[in-house]
């Protein structure tokens, strides 16, 4: 890899790594459910970004386009199940709080 | 009718899926198939590792839904279960025959999204809480997999196993490439509940029903977890003085505090699910090693572990069908209510210890012999402490529920349904016919299995 390449990866690779920052923020250390999820989300995003970009370095486009694609479908599979079981956790406890539903000890 | 016919139509795939897998040449598996010609790439290829867990998968499946057809209240809840178990057997057969990175991801995402729904199958505050942790670190796996493999495609500009060997050949000590193997195993450690990722797995384990307690521990965590780690690490990574390090470390640490964590539990399921933790360390540890003989009691010790996790999964699932509690310390003496479930309970246990005749003896023997030969002495020693260890909470296990004074309250209980027992003794027989055959198979199937390496 050349260093004009280099470069070019670590300009878009700052925001990626902005992007985990937040997101492992948002996912560890919020007591919120839904912001948890949107943690995940935005964790979601920086990997997708990032494999954007390899694409682009690489000139892959074709072959990263699908796995993008696959991604976001797979995305949306996993966001649906969580939102149902959070959905599930809100109607028998009536709050979204983490500190309200810590029943499992051990 | 529909549904009845789903349940037997699933039996006889999953049956059908183990004939194969013992009976078919390795000719007909050998060569890879291309599914859709050359467009759309998606070759699977079987060797007789993937050949293992295709039989490990099957047996488990197959036990988990004779065990949910009791344990499963309602007909429609039993339908989409079966259902369930269904895509799942299509995500888990994936990961074991598929030879590309990115369709390993994609599988096991979909055996993921599948398990999770199982777990919160019961919809009660346990099981929904167990799923959220479960679904939040999962996802946070599959996010650090997927860069992992997004950096590797910077590398080599394909996502094919062999491709990408070689193209890791070529930079082997890039500061990119070893971030992304460690990231990579990551997120395959938490998959694999190994000990210091491991926060999930109990609480999934215990709060599921019990036949998906018997799917997540008997194969979900060894084909996502101890499976893929064996197959990335031959045929992409490569052993590394820093890759063996890791392994080895992660699994001394998961077999000592796993049996440790297990010692301390009241609940049933719970102390299984620490016992599965320190199982999978000794999978882990065994394969770390890097030699054949090491390799091939690590899968073994998968394939043991597989069968007698399940028998006492369904033991524990038996007593709290008759008893309603899960609390060890409130049981006592049931053994002699519940017969079948007593004898069949000591014999998985004295196999999960390592007592000579049984089956998982000779695993945990061949993974320690190797250790030693490979010379390290020190873990070898750890892996017989914790086997120790490992005696230490079985016999208090099999004290507190199935020997000792007889609480009166389970005076008058029965013996559990007929599935239950059916399911054990077959489950009880393959423990003790492994152990008593296994001159004969370790020619036959085991060291071929190590022989992957290299060639």
């Amino acid at each position: 890899m050349s260093s004009e390449i280099l470069r070019l990866f670590w300009s878009f690779g700052i925001f990626i790594i902005m992007l985990s920052i937040i997101g492992f923020y948002c996912v560890f250390l919020t007591y919120n459910l839904i912001r948890v999820l949107i943690g995940l989300e935005l964790l979601i995003k920086a990997a997708t970004l990032l494999l954007i970009v390899v694409g682009y370095i690489n000139g892959h486009e074709a072959l990263t386009q699908s796995l993008v694609i696959t991604l976001i479908v797979i995305e949306a599979v996993v966001m649906t199940v969580a939102v149902g079981i959070v959905l599930g956790i809100r109607s028998r406890h009536n709050s979204l709080d983490v500190r309200n539903i810590r029943e499992i000890k051990g | 009718m529909m549904k009845k016919a789903a349940f037997w139509l699933a039996l006889a795939l999953f049956i059908g899926q183990a004939g194969l897998a013992i009976f078919a040449t390795p000719e007909a598996w050998g060569h890879s198939l291309s599914v859709f010609g050359t467009h759309l790439k998606f070759d699977l290829m079987v060797d007789s590792l993937s050949r293992a867990m295709l039989l490990c998968i099957s047996m488990v499946l197959s036990i988990s839904l004779l065990v949910g057809r009791y344990d499963i209240s309602g007909e429609e809840h039993r339908f989409n279960f079966v259902n369930l178990l269904l895509i799942m057997l299509s995500g888990m057969d994936g990961v074991v025959m598929t030879t590309d990175i990115f369709s390993l991801f994609v599988f096991m995402e979909v055996t993921t999204v599948t398990s999770l729904i199982l777990v919160a199958l019961k919809k009660n505050n346990e099981a929904l809480e167990a799923a959220f942790k479960y679904m939040v670190l999962s996802v946070v796996a599959t996010i650090l997999m997927f860069s992992a493999i997004a950096l590797l495609l910077l590398v080599s500009g394909s996502t094919s196993f062999s491709i990408v060997q070689a193209a890791l050949e070529t930079s082997k000590h890039n500061f990119l490439i070893m971030f992304a193997i460690g990231i990579f195993l990551c997120g395959l450690f938490i998959k694999a509940g190994l000990m210091p990722f491991h926060a999930w797995l109990p609480d999934a384990h215990s709060a599921a029903p019990a036949a998906v307690s018997i799917l997540l521990s008997g194969v979900q965590i060894k084909v996502l977890g101890a499976y893929t780690i064996i197959r990335l690490i031959t045929s992409i990574f490569g052993y590394t003085s820093s890759v063996t390090y890791i392994l080895m470390l992660v699994g001394t640490i998961s077999i000592i505090f796993g049996a440790l964590g297990a010692l301390g539990q009241r609940d049933f399921k719970r102390m299984l699910a620490y016992s599965s933790i320190s199982n999978m360390g000794y999978i882990v540890l065994g394969f770390g090693c890097g030699t054949t003989l090491g390799m091939a009691g690590a899968v073994f010790h998968l394939f043991n572990h597989a069968v007698f996790k399940s028998l006492l999964f369904l033991n524990a699932a038996a007593v709290e069908s008759q008893t309603g509690i899960r609390d060890m310390n409130k049981m006592g003496g049931l053994a002699s209510r519940m017969p079948l479930t007593g004898i069949t309970s000591v014999l998985a246990s004295l196999s999960g210890a390592g007592i000579p005749p049984l089956a998982g003896f000779w695993s945990k023997l061949i993974i320690i012999l190797a250790l030693w030969m490979a010379g390290y002495h020190g873990y070898a020693l750890i892996a017989i402490a914790g086997s120790i260890l490992t005696l230490a909470y079985f016999l208090s296990m099999q004290r507190r529920v199935f020997f000792g004074k007889l609480n009166e309250e389970f005076a008058y209980i029965k013996e559990a349904e007929f599935g239950f027992s059916l399911a054990a003794v077959i489950l009880a027989t393959v423990i003790v016919g492994v152990g008593l055959c296994f001159p004969l198979l370790l020619n036959t199937f085991l060291l071929p299995i190590g022989n992957i390496f290299g060639g």
